[in-house]
């Protein structure tokens, strides 16, 4: 083991793997450790596949076990930029504002549909909004139950239509993976009846 | 540390936390502990099954997880970028890069050996911006398998192609006609950067010429090199022309459409070996073989249909020009120009003078006014062009031999030079000036008898030499005091013969007496300061010299070819034949320069007798043209003869108002110029003390009081330069024709604008000259449109030199006048301005700097002008309507109406009678103690009564307190005219002061006009703003009672400064 650094256990850039007391299997590269909690912080790639992501895990050392440095790291490491916490606080408010509004849509009764549809046109239009059952985009186009293509309502214009074409390719795409699961049932059903 | 940094940079994302109990909360991470508790907010349960979201109930606002409870969390798709602050700092960026990142080896720039000695200069004459277009097209053949596209117009006789070319050229006559047109075209050709459009710092003369030239900047150990170069390059070289005119290529262009044009270039360009082809088609050729000649120039004169588009254009433009012809002096050069040398430069000259006309048309316009000399009277033109000083000698040459005249030319160049520096040169460069000076007024005596008045030594004795050998000749005065008296006396004599010749200012003689009295004394005063300066003078008039002479040269060919070869060489000859005559009596061809005014005539005379007939005949032709080609020719020469004179910065400026001036000579100038021969000769002595000093580049400027030169006089002396550029200004003035033409708004804008544009500095001399202009009164209308351009710089020069650097520079202006021939006149004010100061002032040990201080003085009532002159070209109108001359000013001012109905008789006076002028430089001097001393301080008041005690006084603070002035202005300005009027009152004054300080306020308020008009008056109306309203009510009030016309320049002045103001806001 390389000499981790005063009051570390594990310098920063090695990559470890460990095994949590629930039985979970984590691995990644060290970002940080704190001796005082016996938190360690890796970062891993990210489990949605993007390039530029990463995924973040804060890890209780007391509830870990099997702790393996796969490759240690000697080099220090690079100097840590400053943070702009301003911004890292609009992003905690936003990100509270629009769970909390999500709430609030789904205890109003909406669809399932119509949340897995405002889910998708939240990740393109920040700018969305539950208002009752109704998703209101850009404050310019409402979509109404049964958040079908035609219930898109709103002022004629380039916003209206893009956002006809994204919830257009939203069912498209929902109804792809139903297709999909149902081949993948009918598959496993195949799979059991076979091996039954 | 780093689990800080990690956790903070997390927080706001989602995360999914879990415990021991092996629940999992959803929520945002909000914050986190120092035991590393976390903060979840709007977290809730996430339930086993993945139905959907949470339900409102379900959401916790926020939950407090110990780190102890804690086993595992974790954040999804973080971007670890996100809060980071230096998202484009070099670590930032190069901190994304994945994998292996390697540094750009760094290459040492290596600039070669052409920016060594600090001359970055090479930077910006580097025209090469990025690709060369051949380049480029090579690449893109090579590369995208482009060819290059260009097809040569086939050309044919067929109906249909020269209809089609013929609706071409008229459809490009309309645009080019059109004023949008030449309003962008000026525009893209105003080569005044956005800084000098509107900074409010005024740049020295010396950053003004390097402004001119390309806006470089010059290493002051470069700048007296350039100088010299400069002249000579100016003239010949097409340097001169694309840094003057700025937009180089277009003109080429246009240049080609003009068969003159291009005969212009090829003089210019080819040199003595084009001319032979060039010549003689436009010789033997009559005006309407022009077209043809032009056809064997470039394929585009060649087509039918241009030329006759053209030509209705040309008329246009030689009106636009003619203020150019109204030069005097420049007449001469104007001729040389109407060849092919002068031609070039003229063109370039023009672009230079006039963004606007910067434009192809402009151009055009200037082979258009070429073309009609050659053409029709080129022959006339050209020998009154000849006649000025060195194209007389080149016309002997041709005359004995037809051989090299070049090389005579030079020599006799050469030696009236040498002999002017020296003692005997004097007597020589005496006549050499009066010579270019008469070759400014012979021109002027053709067209118009007043011009040659204005300057009855130069234009008597030796018009050929041209105005650039007037400058050097004053140069040479400069130099050799001794010299100046000679030429002083020289010009005494001549100004009889310039009478003569000219229709005379008789009256204006005895005036001119008494200012030569003064020149005298100056000179001898000068003789200290002018030693040093001269010197450095003398080089620089000799490489502008030489250059000059080919030109003549080519010109005087020119002009042979035009008209015949003897008849264009008898028509310089005859023209030159009187001058030279003159110039003989006055001083035997002594030195060299005498014997080159001398030679010419002996040329002259040397030629056959039909030479002489033909003299004849081209002389009274050139009477016979119409004044405005005169005009415009004489517009030419000066143009010519100041690219010449190694001022050349100024040239740029003169031409301008040149331009300006002609057309107001038509109508008043008859009259105006006899009055303005007198100053002239008075000038011509100053002009050349002024002149030596001013040209060598501010710095010279000291010389011109020797006692007064101390340090501060130096400061002042950088702000002179600029005046010093002004007093070429000055000789336009004299020019009463081109008055009217500054009075036309249209022609004159751009006039202005290009004098401004090219030569920054010019304008600075400007300033002067308008003063000085005012002061010759009737020409202070023409005048004034020009002066108005320089009046910005000047009041902006003024604002941060200080009133003392206005005064210094009217001291400087003479000097800078003396180079142009035409000039002379305006310079001769100035000289006599200075003279009388220094006359008077001399005589105790104080008075230099009194003078200075005089000089100080004026610049105060100068910086109202500049106010003023922001408002200048609506009124411009109004002064038109008044007959007087006040009246133009007067309109310029708006307010001055009023006054100029009273001051009209003044301004008259001032006009008709030299002795005006000569009263005026007294009269300015008091004004100008007034004023200074009101600028040091108020206590000075007392003075006043007796200007020239208080002159002293005032000129002493003055000199001190350079920086107060300013401040002080308008309770200055307003002292300052209250003095003035008090002077006027005194006794000791002449009647003429009275005038004078009209004049001289007019010259003042005109300056302040002039710069009004294309130049953002702003630094101006700040200036005014403090006290220059409030100056004026007080002035006014002082004012009626004393002297009319003192009061009316105060009145002038501050009036169009509150009207400014007011616009303003």
């Amino acid at each position: 083991m390389a000499a981790p650094g005063p009051g570390e256990y594990f310098s920063v850039g090695s990559h470890v793997s460990c095994l949590t007391c629930l039985g979970q299997r984590l691995q990644g590269e060290v970002v940080a450790f704190d001796y005082q909690s016996k938190m360690l912080t890796l970062k891993c790639a990210s489990s949605s596949g993007k390039a530029n992501l990463n995924d973040v895990i804060l890890i209780n050392l007391a509830y870990v076990s099997d702790v393996d440095i796969i490759n240690d790291r000697t080099e220090t490491p690079p100097p840590l930029a400053s943070l702009n916490v301003s911004k890292l606080a609009n992003r905690a408010r936003t990100e509270k504002e629009d769970k909390l509004s999500q709430a609030y849509a789904i205890s109003a009764g909406v669809s399932v549909e119509g949340q897995q549809l405002f889910q998708t046109i939240h990740k393109t239009i920040k700018d969305c909004k539950w208002q009752e059952k109704n998703i209101i985009v850009m404050d310019d186009v409402v979509i109404s139950p049964p958040y079908q293509v035609d219930n898109c309502k709103g002022k004629e214009g380039s916003a209206l239509s893009h956002v006809r074409k994204i919830v257009e390719k939203h069912f498209r795409d929902v109804e792809s993976q139903k297709s999909m699961q149902r081949s993948q049932a009918q598959q496993t059903q195949k799979d059991s009846t076979l091996s039954s | 540390m780093r689990m800080v940094h990690v956790l903070t940079s997390v927080v706001g994302t989602k995360c999914e936390l879990k415990v021991k109990n092996g629940a999992v909360y959803e929520g945002v991470f909000k914050t986190y502990g120092p035991e590393c508790d976390l903060v979840l907010d709007a977290a809730h349960r996430k339930s086993p099954e993945p139905a959907g979201g949470p339900r409102k109930e379900d959401i916790v606002e926020s939950i407090i997880f110990k780190a102890s409870d804690v086993v595992v969390v974790t954040f999804k798709d973080v971007d670890p970028n996100f809060a980071r602050k230096d998202n484009f700092t070099d670590a930032a960026v190069s901190g994304r890069v994945n994998g292996e990142h390697k540094e750009k080896d760094l290459e040492p720039w290596d600039g070669g050996e052409t920016h060594t000695s600090g001359s970055l200069e090479s930077l910006d004459t580097d025209v090469s911006n990025g690709w060369d277009p051949n380049d480029m097209f090579k690449y893109n053949e090579e590369k995208y398998a482009v060819p290059l596209t260009s097809v040569p117009l086939e050309r044919d006789n067929s109906e249909e192609f020269l209809k089609r070319e013929a609706r071409a050229a008229q459809l490009a006559e309309e645009i080019e006609a059109s004023s949008t047109y030449k309003a962008r075209v000026a525009l893209e050709n105003d080569e005044r950067s956005e800084e000098d459009k509107y900074t409010a710092v005024m740049r020295g003369e010396r950053e003004a010429h390097a402004l001119s030239r390309e806006n470089k900047y010059i290493p002051p150990g470069q700048r007296n090199r350039e100088a010299l170069s400069w002249g000579a390059g100016r003239q010949n070289s097409p340097r001169l022309v694309q840094s003057s005119a700025g937009p180089p290529p277009p003109r080429p262009g246009a240049h080609d459409y003009s068969p003159s044009a291009g005969a212009d270039q090829r003089v210019v360009n080819g040199g003595p070996s084009h001319w032979p082809s060039p010549c003689p088609s436009p010789s033997s050729r009559p005006p309407s073989r022009y077209q043809s000649g032009a056809s064997s120039l470039p394929p585009r004169a060649a087509t039918p249909t241009r030329p006759p588009s053209r030509p209705p254009s040309r008329p246009s433009r030689p009106s636009s020009h003619s203020s150019y012809p109204s030069y005097p002096s420049s007449s001469s050069s104007s001729a040389h120009h109407g060849l092919a040398p002068p031609g070039s430069t003229l063109p370039k000259r023009m672009s230079s003078e006039g963004p606007p006309r910067m434009s192809p048309k402009s151009q055009r316009t200037p082979r258009a006014h070429r073309v009609p000399p050659c053409r029709t009277s080129a022959g006339v033109d050209f020998m009154s062009h000849n006649a000025p000083g060195e194209v007389p000698v080149t016309q002997q040459s041709r005359s004995s031999s037809s051989g090299g005249t070049w090389s005579s030319v030079v020599s006799g160049v050469h030696r009236p030079r040498s002999p002017r520096q020296n003692n005997m040169g004097g007597a020589s460069p005496g006549p050499a000036s009066v010579a270019a000076a008469q070759a400014g007024a012979a021109p002027m005596e053709a067209s118009a008898p007043p011009p040659v008045a204005s300057s009855p030594a130069a234009a008597t004795p030796t018009p050929g030499t041209g105005a650039g050998k007037e400058s050097r000749v004053q140069e040479t005065r400069q130099t050799s005091p001794t010299a100046n008296k000679e030429n002083i006396k020289p010009l005494d004599s001549t100004p009889s013969i310039t009478r003569a010749v000219c229709k005379g200012p008789p009256s204006m003689a005895q005036d001119h007496r008494k200012q030569i009295d003064n020149l005298k004394k100056f000179s001898v005063d000068f003789r200290l300061q002018s030693s040093s300066n001269a010197e450095p003078a003398f080089d620089q008039m000799k490489p502008g010299d030489k250059p000059k002479d080919p030109p003549l040269d080519k010109a005087s060919a020119l002009g042979q070819e035009g008209g015949g070869d003897e008849g264009a060489a008898a028509a310089p000859g005859s023209a030159q034949g009187p001058p030279a005559s003159a110039g003989k009596p006055g001083s035997p061809a002594v030195s060299a320069a005498a014997a080159a005014s001398s030679s010419p005539a002996g040329a002259d005379q040397k030629r056959p007798g039909p030479d002489v007939t033909s003299q004849g005949v081209q002389t009274t032709s050139p009477s016979t043209f119409t004044k405005a080609e005169g005009r415009e020719e004489k517009k030419e020469a000066v143009h010519e003869q100041v690219k010449k004179s190694t001022l050349n910065p100024n040239a740029h400026e003169f031409k301008p108002r040149f331009n300006a001036q002609p057309k107001p000579a038509n109508t008043p100038t008859p009259p105006r110029p006899q009055g303005q021969p007198s100053p002239s000769i008075v000038v011509q002595q100053p002009p050349a003390v002024y002149s030596q000093v001013c040209f060598p580049q501010m710095y010279p400027l000291t010389p011109v009081s020797p006692g007064v030169q101390s340090p501060a006089m130096y400061h002042i002396q950088m702000p002179h330069m600029a005046v010093s550029q002004s007093k070429p200004y000055r000789p336009v003035p004299n020019m009463p024709q081109q008055r009217s033409d500054q009075h036309h708004p249209p022609g004159t804008p751009n006039m202005m604008h290009p004098v401004t544009a090219a030569a920054p500095p010019l304008v600075a001399q400007n300033p002067a000259y308008s003063a000085q202009y005012f002061t010759c009164s009737p020409q202070q209308f023409a005048s004034q449109p020009l002066v108005q351009q320089m009046p910005h710089y000047q009041a902006q020069a003024q604002h941060v030199f200080n009133p003392v650097m206005q005064g210094s520079a009217r001291m400087m202006a003479p000097p800078t006048h003396g180079q142009p021939g035409m000039v002379s006149s305006s310079t001769t004010q100035y000289a006599e301005q200075t003279h009388t100061m220094y006359g008077r002032s001399t005589p105790p040990p104080n008075d230099n700097s009194l003078c200075w201080a005089m000089s100080p003085g004026p610049m105060p009532q100068q910086y109202p002008h500049p106010n003023a002159t922001l408002h200048p070209h609506p009124q411009h109108p109004q002064p038109s309507a008044t007959p007087t001359g006040q009246g133009p000013q007067g309109g310029q001012h708006g307010g001055p109406p009023s006054h100029q109905a009273a001051s009209p008789v003044q301004h008259s006076q001032h006009q008709q009678a030299a002795a005006l002028h000569m009263a005026n430089q007294a009269p300015q001097q008091q004004m100008y103690s007034p004023l200074a001393p009101s600028n040091p301080a108020m206590n000075q008041g007392p003075n006043p009564q007796s200007p020239q005690a208080t002159f002293p006084t005032g000129q002493q603070t003055l000199y001190l307190h350079p920086q107060q002035v300013p401040h002080g202005y308008n309770p200055n300005h307003m002292a300052h005219v209250q003095q003035v009027s008090l002077s006027l009152h005194h006794p000791g004054l002449p009647v003429l002061t009275k005038s004078q300080l009209f004049a001289h306020m007019q010259s003042g308020m005109v300056q302040s006009h002039h710069g009004a008009p294309g130049h953002p008056p702003m630094m101006l109306m700040a200036t005014q703003g403090p006290g220059g309203p409030q100056p004026q009510m007080p002035q006014n009030a002082l004012n009626p009672i004393p002297v009319s016309s003192t009061t009316h320049f105060s009145y002038l002045a501050h009036p169009q400064v509150q009207a400014h103001h007011q616009q303003q806001l």
